[in-house]
């Protein structure tokens, strides 16, 4: 065991919605080449057959507008465009097309292969060159939300492709259900209560002790009281505070502003990083749930199947046994024990290259604060834990950066 | 005693904060409104909000989903009353 892993004591998740890597991280593989990003030369065909070539031209928001269908048919597209489809390799050369279809709108439809350029996003890519990120984390399922949020939590969908409501099925348990069975502590830590939560709903109803706003997670943090794991999620809604001012949407879905989902990671950072004992004692990994129909240009490779199959009126009549992932997100594991600039390599390495997926969290709090367990999926006995990057050695305090927030 | 490095993080446009967005452009938050109705149904009738019918319309905000979201939530995470 690293002396990482030795000193570890929180694992705090923190998890954003529906961006690609290639869009928010893809610029980054021009100053480190081991980043699995953009070349510049990446390319989609459009509707009139001209390619339309990735741009570093993305804005924080107005952009977007319609939000791009990433559904499981419209997913199905983006990845297997020009192919016969599955079981074939993806060609990743659907995303124009995709997003065509729902406006008829050219112009429009090329700005899906928009990413953002260097230090346009100084809190992600601050900590991704600081800290571990992953060039193979893929969303569970190629599909929309809630059904990728659910391996987060469940490490399966239970059958589900889609963002319909639907029912935890025995004898497999939340995260947090097996963390207060082993005498563990876990938070679910939502914005407030207008915002709430878009885990699947019934656990806010049966298990609501589980429960707290952000507000606490902050509180929590600065006292020292933060629980084992905490999985936190970002504001999902423009809205009035409960007395009054305005609290923007942070969780990056479009239309909403990227720049406030900034500074509600640079928020959930800090609030750790400013607690010596908390910070030399956490994990942080910051991840999101799927790519929201934007563009990236790595395949998704397959995966052990949970032993369900998606209701065909969700995937346009296309059978789907969870055996293969959903489209590459941005993921970057955050600790002082971890060596500055490190890049977990994905499928572009052969032979070291590791696919992470959603399941990984429920996999990697199972394994460090539960241990055995065996009352889940195969799917999640299956996946990459991510604890083994801590290292033997904590780097200094001037070797970690904090973010000033006005 | 060197310090760690502060990266400053621009304040977002004021403009970006729209709680009158069409609800319809997040399916997202029109699918938890509906994931919320359904756990709504089982509160007694006193502590059901009224809010949903206008949300499932045209015309519905992200503004008003959000005050249904809260009204939900609030009545499910108070504390059980003593028998």
């Amino acid at each position: 065991m690293s002396a990482g892993l030795d000193a570890l004591k929180h694992v705090v998740v923190l998890m954003m919605e529906n961006r690609s890597f290639d869009h928010m991280l893809g610029v980054l593989h021009a100053e480190n080449p081991r980043i699995n990003g953009l070349t510049g030369n990446e390319a989609n065909p459009d509707t009139n057959n001209e390619p339309a070539q990735v741009q570093p031209n993305a804005a924080f928001q107005g952009e977007l507008d319609p939000d791009p269908d990433h559904h499981f048919p419209a997913v199905n597209k983006q990845l297997f465009f020009g192919t016969p489809g599955p079981p074939a390799v993806p060609s990743m050369k659907g995303f124009v097309q995709s997003y065509w279809d729902q406006e008829h709108n050219v112009k429009q439809s090329r700005k899906i292969m928009y990413y953002f350029a260097a230090d346009k996003l100084p809190v992600l890519h601050t900590l991704a060159r600081n800290y571990a990120v992953f060039n193979g984390w893929f969303a569970s399922i190629p599909g929309p939300t809630v059904c990728n949020r659910a391996f987060a939590h469940y490490g399966t969908s239970f059958g589900q492709a889609s963002l319909n409501i639907f029912y935890v099925l025995e004898p497999y348990k939340s995260i947090y259900e097996r963390m207060l069975a082993a005498g563990r502590t876990t938070k679910l830590y939502y914005f407030d209560p207008a915002s709430s939560t878009q885990e699947v709903v019934n656990l806010l109803k049966n298990q609501p002790q589980i429960f707290a706003t952000y507000g606490q997670f902050l509180e929590d943090c600065k006292s020292g009281n933060l629980p084992d794991y905490s999985f936190v999620e970002p504001n999902y809604s423009d809205h009035p505070g409960e007395d009054g001012g305005e609290l923007p949407a942070s969780d990056q879905h479009p239309d909403h502003d990227v720049q406030q989902g900034e500074v509600f990671m640079a928020s959930v950072y800090n609030a750790i990083r400013q607690n010596p004992d908390l910070w030399k004692s956490t994990a942080l990994l910051v991840t999101y749930d799927e790519h929201g129909g934007i563009y990236d240009h790595v395949p998704p490779p397959s995966c052990t199947p949970d032993g369900f199959h998606a209701n065909l009126a969700d995937t346009g009549g296309m059978p789907f046994a969870f055996d293969r992932l959903g489209v590459r997100v941005p993921s970057i594991l955050i600790s002082p024990w971890i060596a500055k600039g490190t890049v977990v390599p994905g499928p572009e390495d052969a032979a070291n290259g590791r696919a992470f997926e959603h399941a990984s969290i429920p996999a990697t709090i199972t394994g460090h604060f539960i241990g055995a367990y065996e009352q889940r999926t195969v799917r999640e006995k299956g996946a990459q834990t991510f604890l083994d990057l801590l290292t033997d050695t904590m780097r200094p305090d001037e070797d970690c950066p904090s973010f000033g927030l006005d | 005693m060197a310090q760690p490095p502060v990266i400053r993080v621009p304040k977002p446009a004021r403009s970006s904060y729209q709680p009158h967005r069409q609800l319809s452009k997040n399916t997202l938050i029109l699918n938890q409104v509906k994931h919320f109705r359904e756990l709504e149904k089982d509160l007694p009738l006193e502590d059901q909000s009224g809010l949903f019918e206008p949300l499932i319309g045209e015309g519905a905000t992200e503004g008003q989903a959000a005050e249904y979201i809260r009204h939900v939530t609030k009545k499910l995470l108070r504390p059980a009353k003593k028998e």
